[in-house]
């Protein structure tokens, strides 16, 4: 059999469709595993035990089981205690809470890591907690933890093509019906691994950019 | 089917998922192991054309999702092919070759762990590079390597989770094979969740054991 | 008025601070001398609240640190330069100096913002006022630390050897600011080695010798070989402090 890519131009717009759906898909969880991964760095951060231990178990338990078997707990089971939602939104939980616990990891070393120094100015002049975190401790670890972020997403990219096992139509979902319509499935399937090679490295050069961009200002703070 | 309770019969079903998953985890780990040293080797001896090729295959592999690899072996090959691929042979294939891919990251990065001036050393001794390699490099990035390791595997683990989808019967097929008759989700993928994060931490458990021990023995050697 | 009465402090078993007794009236300006391990930081650390005392008050106008309540009331009315600047890396100049008026003090930001630019002009720092700290000198960053600090309008000055992380072109750059400072009557406690500079712009120096406190002098009685200098602990840290 011939090596024929041309099978695939009437579809391109089709799997431009699923492309499409995986950037929204991906990005709406990478807004909500950094906003989870910031809670529980938080949490991980807190002065009472209890709190940090809870957060440690998210992390633990998240982080050590598959993905697949997440996604399918809450696929199942939602509807079994009555929250009907589409396989999409139920997708974009599904990554949220996995990358989240992968987010608090990056985001509670970019915390670890603000100069002591910094906190006690803050503290002396007088800004309360709440402030200092928002203002000072958040802005300076979200910065420094630009590419750990960006690793999440780029796993998030490649995960999120297990939400086809869910009807959900994204990328590989699309690429799925491409190849049982065409019967072209080697080709169908080597164009698409390459896709996601091609899209993840874009993705890593755009992070290597924003984390120059946001860091430009921030060097070292010592004299 | 008409969908019924749990019986005793179903921990069976589970012990058996658990064996699949752990047998097929093994193999393609020992596999991927093999393969992805020697392709560390090769490119310590630089071999023109073969370095840049398994550079840009790992590559490949390791920045496209299993899934979109599992399918193009499942679905692809035997199309293009003509090859007759059973689900059990193409997760075999997909999960030893990812394996490789990321094992040969970690075996190009120990290598290079090893510091230039104990090759020159060795060199003005008048080693052979296979002598190093075997001698001097080998004992040091064993000991490098054994906790990226250890964090690869228990990722691996989970990704075996995958071949489900082509029809594995692992555990978590297994899994989805119980949702469906007992329409009890919750129970189903948090006993299937469990077994999966034990095992996990099995490994991890396994790993950090012979870190301590192959420290001891590189520490007893640098006296 | 800044009381510090009987204050003992300990880092597990090592006692830092024993039984250390100063007061600040407004207008004042105090320097603290004593040598390396002293205690120096650890008092001006007791005073803003970063330590916990062992034993003994310290009350910033009748606000005593150690009530969580009174506190925040405390470091409203002082305020705290440092030896490394802890500039807030991420915010200009502005930002650095406009940030707790507004949020703590409450104050309307356009007011503080052009306060804050009269106090970077009054710096010499004008063309500064959007830089972030990474591109500005050491010198620069301190007198912006500095400018930080007046913004909220403190009763008490407080300043841990602010230069002593500059070169001497920069120090003299801070030292001037520091003296202007104190001719407009701010009033400043001021912990430093610069043993020349302190006699030239203080009121009263304390020396502090393995955390207790020496003397408590007149600037001019200090430096009388009948006062400080009959001493011996000064003689030898003066004639030190000469030789480096
Ligand atoms: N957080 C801490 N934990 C334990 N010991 C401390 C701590 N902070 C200070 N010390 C000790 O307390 C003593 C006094 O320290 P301090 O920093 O107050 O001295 P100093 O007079 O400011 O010295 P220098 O002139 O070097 O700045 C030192 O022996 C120091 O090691
Ligand atoms: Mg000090």
């Amino acid at each position: 059999m011939q090596f024929d890519l041309t099978i695939l131009g009437p579809y391109l717009g089709f799997l431009g469709q699923g492309a499409v759906l995986t950037a929204v898909i991906c990005l709406l969880s990478l807004a909500g595993a950094v906003v989870l991964g910031m809670l529980v760095a938080i949490a991980r951060t807190s002065q009472t035990a209890w709190i940090r231990r809870l957060a440690f178990i998210y992390v633990d338990v998240f982080r050590n089981i598959p993905f697949i078997v997440q996604l399918f707990f809450f696929y199942y089971g939602l509807p079994e205690i009555g929250i009907y939602i589409d396989a999409i939104t139920t997708g974009v939980i599904a990554l949220s809470i996995a990358g989240g616990a992968y987010a608090s990891d990056a985001i509670r070393s970019g915390i670890l890591a603000i100069d002591n120094g910094i906190l006690e100015a803050a503290e002396v002049s007088g800004l309360s907690k709440r402030i200092t975190f928002t203002r000072i401790v958040l802005p300076i670890a979200l910065r420094t933890s630009v590419r750990p972020l960006g690793s999440v997403l780029i796993n998030m990219i490649l995960t999120s093509s297990i939400l086809s096992t869910i009807t959900v139509n994204e990328l590989t979902g699309q690429a799925k019906i491409v190849a049982s319509d065409t019967f072209r499935p080697f080709e169908v399937y080597a164009v698409l691994l390459v896709v996601y090679a091609a899209l993840t490295w874009l993705v890593s050069i755009g992070i290597s950019h924003l984390h120059k961009h946001l860091n430009r200002d921030l060097a070292s703070e010592a004299a | 089917m008409r969908y019924s309770d749990f019986t005793t019969y179903d921990l069976l079903l589970l012990a058996q998922g658990l064996g699949v998953t752990i047998g097929l985890f093994l193999v393609t780990s020992l596999i991927g192991l093999v393969i992805g040293v020697l392709w560390g080797v090769v490119r310590f001896y630089r071999i023109p054309l073969l370095t840049p090729l398994i550079t840009f295959i790992a590559e490949l592999l390791k920045n496209s999702p299993v899934l979109v690899q599992l399918f193009l072996v499942f679905f692809g090959f035997p199309a293009f092919f003509h090859l007759n691929v059973t689900p059990v042979q193409a997760a075999v294939v997909t999960l030893s070759a990812n394996t490789a891919a990321f094992i040969y990251v970690i075996a190009v990065s120990a290598i290079e762990s090893v510091g230039r001036e104990q090759i020159d050393a060795a060199r003005a001794f008048g080693l052979s590079r296979w002598q190093i390699l075997r001698h001097v490099i080998a004992p040091q990035a064993a000991a490098f390597s054994i906790g990226p390791l250890t964090a690869l595997l228990v990722n691996q683990l989970q990704v075996t989770s995958l071949i489900s989808v082509i029809g594995v019967m692992d555990l978590a097929k297994i899994g989805a094979t119980l949702n469906l008759r007992t329409l009890k989700p919750f129970i189903v993928w948090a006993v299937v969740g469990l077994l999966y994060y034990l095992t996990a931490k099995l490994i991890a458990a396994v790993g950090a054991r012979y870190e301590t021990r192959l420290r001891r023995f590189s520490e007893f050697r640098g006296l | 008025m800044l009381k510090v009465e009987n204050v003992k402090k300990a880092f597990g078993a090592a006692t830092v601070l024993d039984g250390v007794n100063l007061t600040v009236s407004p207008g004042e300006v105090v320097s603290i001398l004593g040598s390396s391990g002293s205690g120096k930081s650890t008092l001006i650390r007791c005073i803003n609240g970063l330590e916990k005392l062992n034993g003994g008050r310290i009350a910033i106008d009748d606000f005593d640190v150690a009530k969580p309540k009174e506190l925040a009331e405390a470091r409203k009315r002082s305020a705290t330069v440092f030896q490394l600047f802890n500039l807030y890396p991420h915010m200009t100049t502005l930002q650095n100096i406009a940030l707790a008026p507004v949020e703590v003090l409450k104050r309307p930001r356009a007011e503080v913002e052009q306060e804050a630019r009269a106090l970077l002009a009054s710096v010499g720092l004008s063309d500064k006022v959007d830089a972030y700290p990474a591109h500005l000198s050491g010198g620069q960053r301190q007198r912006v630390g500095i400018c930080r600090a007046l913004a909220m309008k403190p009763r008490y000055l407080l300043l841990d050897e602010v230069t002593s992380a500059l070169d001497p072109e920069m120090t003299a750059e801070v030292l001037a600011i520091l003296a202007k400072l104190a001719r407009e009557g701010t009033t400043m406690l001021f912990v430093t080695h610069e043993v020349e500079f302190a006699r030239q712009i203080s009121n009263r120096i304390v020396f502090l010798d393995k955390g207790v406190l020496l003397v408590d002098l007149p600037t001019e009685e200090f430096f009388a070989a009948s006062g400080g200098l009959a001493q011996p602990r000064i003689a030898q840290f003066l004639s030190k402090m000469k030789k480096d």
